[in-house]
């Protein structure tokens, strides 16, 4: 790595990305030829900062990819990374002919969106203005002012009139929620969506996949891992250009796959993965996927860890997933050795270490992890060196159980009886009269300024 | 002299045997008597003379009038002063003491003043005079609180445990008690006869009780009885409060400590009980922020936090709230619970591993050798804390090997039964199961006498009794409505007509 790209991804490990030093396995262009709008952009940039192989590529790629559209933000954005990491390439130069021909330009065209929109007003024509909002908003979104975009998508409500219009309006706010990280508001503008009448099939079947995918993606966001999973494995299989704006179908395979192996159990991974006929459709597409599941399946887990692992850096370098990578991957992981414990009452630590050995991590640690934080119903024998699984013992729980209530009621007594004797007594803490709440409020405030006074000192 | 003699010999009456009402009568007179004969310079003169002629058990009115005459003519010699007050206070009678109370607290007061005696002899005077007053020691006094003072500041803990170990329930209420029975009566409890009225305890103040729940809090962990200092200032933590803003200082020093003992005991923060008041409870997240971080860091993996949290506070704060060496201790402690927590996880772990994944907090580094974890872990098995034995195979590192539940209870060392009970996995056998089960139901059983003492008491309060007639009258109204079944809805509406009828309470008819 040469001192550039090491200085550009220093920085970038100190921005919280994740640094990946090999190459995935997918083709870039063919890889970005898969999406349609703003995600191209975001991708780029993103595989930019994480993955050294294909940093510059990718930098320049997002460069033309901005230059061909009118946000001079995101331009700025790629050239500042390209020019840190490879000054020396022709494109790491701000052109700045462009950027002042794309400024007058924008400036003309909101000028003139806002004059038209300005007429439709005044002649009180709904669809026209709904039209004129719709510009306003597609615009603002292209040059990157997306806050103002949404509030330009939501003004156009008021004037919809068919189906078709309600579902573009969702459609655009969905979109921008997802560009801005707001998954919260995905799911809001989504559950608008819902029992949406007067569709044919065709129409039905495209919305509820582009609502599945969108739902899981929104869910991902928010670590609710279980529902992500099931809203992409309910995915029609329909053509990508419904929902390219946002994932590609291959996606929608690793995203299900992923968090299904992670999340469900064995035979529910039967049923709701393998033997669904619509998420098949979108396995076909990464076979290693849908081959890690029925290994898992099969009880082959270190077959089916080796066979994830070959997807760690696709994974880290996708918009969505990075950030969630360490605890799916660690989830499966997790699932991979419970399972394989569950026949043996006791394993040998080496024979661990062969089926889920990693040099980085000795697999006696990972098990301390586990069992700390119950995952995991073993004791670790380091001298003998061995796993040794613990049934619960049901006599003994009882028994302590039994106890312990015993115990917690005698103390509960007591504590019930002293609090009726404190108030028989009428020794509790009662209000003050009003002359002294009216003292107490003062000395309140007063209070509330020392404790103000103590934070600032400490 | 004589006449005075006659007097103070008058009760109880040789050969009668006085019961009930007519004890209580004689009583009565002859506390009256005595009190006459107090206010007489005669009695003065004559006391310290009388004083040896009377039996402080057959006539302690007599005998405690006599001390109190003497104490105050001062013609008794010091050293048979103290030895008079010492007789009195180890052999009184607890029946006829209930009608001279006042005297009896002067007595505890000149003892617990901690002029007259050494304050190890004043500690084990008060406690034994205190426990015949009132053996189940269920009872609340003045006189607790003085003992706890005294024997907290002078360090004489051990001889006022058979007093601090007791659960109180009852405290001496301002209002009168109303008790059919004469307080001589034996079946009373001691709520009935220890009131303000009869001089044996002073008023006391809800500062008072938990100061005295808080200075037992503190006398226990001197003694590091944790699990007894928890318990202590629990109560104290949980004071009921209706104020929904008020809390006592009182109550967030006690709940500093608490959860510094908690750290102690259990190795984790304690959580808030449900009973604990609102007020308070929002007072605590604020007013105990360092103590709480300081909660949250111990639970780490790396001491790195609690160390910092520890510095974030300047040590004269620690000082001043009198917590230092208390925060320092629960410092020590990290490392303990950390090799503690590792039986979770080990059953046979190499010394030098334990070096290697636990710091020690109080550097924020490992211990330098395996010989220093060697202590530590013998340290711990010895104290209790820790089951476990450290083995030293022939070839090989020497482990520590975490017993179980069963084979533990062995060889738990008795010095150590402290720690309290650990939540081991093993079984027990049938039979000891059993016995664990009848001890601790003989021991709620136990119960059963202050619950009746409390229902009884609190079945003659005012407000009960205003409740009793309001239902009465409520039942009288509706036998009548229930005869004119028409009177009856009519009466529910009226009853309901207050309440929130969207609520739906009407609907149901």
């Amino acid at each position: 790595m040469d001192n550039n790209l090491l200085r550009f991804f220093t920085l970038m490990d100190g921005q919280g990305y994740p640094v990946v030093k090999e190459a995935p396995r997918f083709d870039l262009d063919m890889y970005i030829g898969n999406y349609k709008g703003r995600t191209r952009f975001d991708r780029l940039i993103l595989i930019g900062r994480s993955c050294v192989p294909l940093c510059i590529d990718a930098l320049k790629a997002a460069i033309v990819d901005a230059k061909k559209g009118r946000d001079i933000q995101r331009y700025k954005e790629a050239v500042d990374c390209l020019q840190i990491a490879a000054p020396l390439e022709p494109e790491a130069v701000l052109d700045q002919a462009w950027i002042n021909q794309k400024e007058a330009e924008n400036k003309d065209i909101t000028n003139r969106l806002l004059t038209e929109l300005k007429g439709y007003k005044n002649n009180l024509i709904k669809e026209s203005i709904r039209m004129g909002h719709e510009d306003m908003g597609k615009h603002l979104e292209a040059t990157g002012d997306l806050n103002l975009a949404a509030e330009s998508f939501m003004k156009m409500r008021p004037d919809v009139s068919t189906t078709k219009q309600y579902i573009d309006v969702a459609k655009h706010l969905v979109r921008v929620s997802i560009h801005r990280r707001e998954w919260s508001m995905v799911t809001a503008h989504l559950s608008k969506l819902q029992g949406t009448a007067q569709l044919t099939d065709d129409e039905e079947k495209q919305l509820s996949a582009y609502m599945r995918i969108a739902h899981g993606i929104a869910y991902l966001g928010q670590e609710k891992y279980l529902d992500a999973a099931l809203s992409f494995l309910e995915a029609d299989n329909v053509a990508p250009t419904v929902y390219n704006e946002i994932a590609s179908p291959n996606d929608v395979a690793i995203y299900g796959g992923l968090l299904a192996l992670a999340f469900m159990n064995r035979s529910e991974l039967q049923t709701k993965v393998l033997d669904n006929v619509k998420f098949r459709e979108f396995l076909e597409l990464e076979p290693n996927i849908r081959r890690a599941v029925s290994q898992f399946v099969s009880g082959r887990y270190s077959a089916c860890i080796s066979t994830l692992e070959a997807y760690r850096t696709d994974c880290l370098l996708d918009i969505y997933l990075q950030r969630h990578v360490k605890t799916i991957f660690q989830q499966i992981r997790n699932k991979c050795i419970v399972q394989y414990l569950i026949p043996f009452s006791r394993v040998s630590l080496d024979t661990m270490a062969k089926a889920f050995g990693s040099p980085d991590q000795p697999i006696e640690d990972e098990l301390a992890d586990m069992i700390k934080a119950g995952t995991l119903q073993a004791k670790i024998d380091l001298i003998d060196r061995l796993v040794v699984t613990m049934s619960a013992n049901q006599r003994a729980h009882m028994q302590n159980m039994a106890l312990k209530t015993a115990k917690v009621y005698e103390r509960q007594a007591i504590d019930r009886l002293n609090r009726m004797g404190l108030v028989a007594a009428e020794l509790d803490i009662r209000p003050l009269t009003a002359k002294f709440s009216a003292m107490r409020g003062m000395m309140t405030q007063q209070g509330d300024r020392m404790n103000e006074q103590l934070e600032n000192v400490v | 002299m004589d006449r005075i003699a006659s007097v103070l010999l008058e009760f109880p009456p040789v050969g009668a045997q006085l019961e009930g009402a007519q004890y209580n009568q004689a009583a009565v007179q002859h506390a009256k008597n005595v009190e006459k004969l107090l206010s007489s310079q005669e009695l003065h003169n004559y006391a310290h003379q009388l004083i040896d002629h009377v039996h402080p058990t057959d006539h302690t009115i007599s005998y405690l009038g006599l001390l109190v005459a003497a104490h105050d003519a001062g013609r008794l010699t010091p050293e048979d002063l103290l030895t008079k007050i010492t007789t009195f206070a180890c052999t009184f009678d607890s029946r006829q003491i209930r009608y001279f109370g006042k005297h009896f607290s002067a007595v505890l007061g000149w003892i617990s003043s901690g002029t007259l005696f050494p304050a190890s002899v004043a500690v084990e005077l008060l406690t034994t005079a205190l426990l015949r007053l009132d053996p189940s020691g269920s009872m609340f006094t003045s006189h607790h609180l003085a003992l706890v003072k005294l024997a907290y500041t002078t360090d004489n803990i051990d001889a006022a445990l058979p007093i601090l170990e007791k659960d109180i329930v009852f405290y001496p209420s301002g209002k009168k008690f109303a008790d059919s029975r004469p307080p001589c009566d034996p079946d009373v409890p001691p709520v009935g006869y220890i009131t303000v009225e009869s001089g044996l305890t002073q008023k006391v103040s809800s500062s008072d009780v938990m100061q005295y729940d808080l200075l037992r809090g503190l006398a226990f962990i001197q003694r590091r009885a944790w699990r007894a200092a928890f318990e202590a200032l629990e109560r104290v933590v949980t004071y009921p409060v209706k104020d929904s803003h008020a809390c006592s200082k009182i109550m967030v020093e006690a709940h500093n400590k608490w959860i510094l003992v908690g750290l102690l005991l259990n190795g984790h923060a304690p959580a808030l009980p449900p009973t604990t008041s609102p007020g308070p409870a929002k007072a605590y997240t604020t007013l105990s922020k360092p103590y709480l971080a300081l909660a949250r860091a111990f639970e780490e993996r790396t001491p790195d936090n609690l160390r910092a949290e520890f510095d974030a506070v300047p040590a004269n704060v620690w000082t001043e709230e009198n917590n230092l060496s208390l925060v320092r201790l629960v410092i020590r402690h990290y490392q303990r619970w950390q090799i503690l927590n590792m039986r979770h996880v080990y059953t046979k772990i190499p010394l030098s591993q334990i070096r290697a994944r636990t710091q020690s907090a109080e550097t924020g580094a490992p211990l330098a050798t395996d010989a220093e974890v060697e202590d530590l872990v013998g340290q711990m098995i010895q104290e209790g804390m820790l089951r476990g034995v450290v083995e030293h195979p022939d070839n090989g590192e020497p482990y520590l090997r975490f017993l179980d539940e069963a084979e533990g209870s062995s060889s738990r060392s008795s010095a150590g039964a402290e720690s309290g009970e650990k939540d081991g996995e093993g079984t027990m056998t049938e039979a000891e199961f059993a016995a664990r089960m009848a001890e601790a139901a003989q021991r709620i059983k136990g119960l059963e006498p202050l619950v009746r003492a409390a229902n009884e008491r609190l079945g003659k309060t005012k407000e009960y009794i205003r409740f009793l007639v309001k239902e009465q009258k409520e039942k009288e109204r509706a036998e009548r409505g229930a005869a004119a079944g028409q009177e009856y809805v009519d009466s529910f509406m009226a009853q309901v007509e207050d309440e929130d009828l969207m609520m739906g309470v009407a609907s149901k008819y």
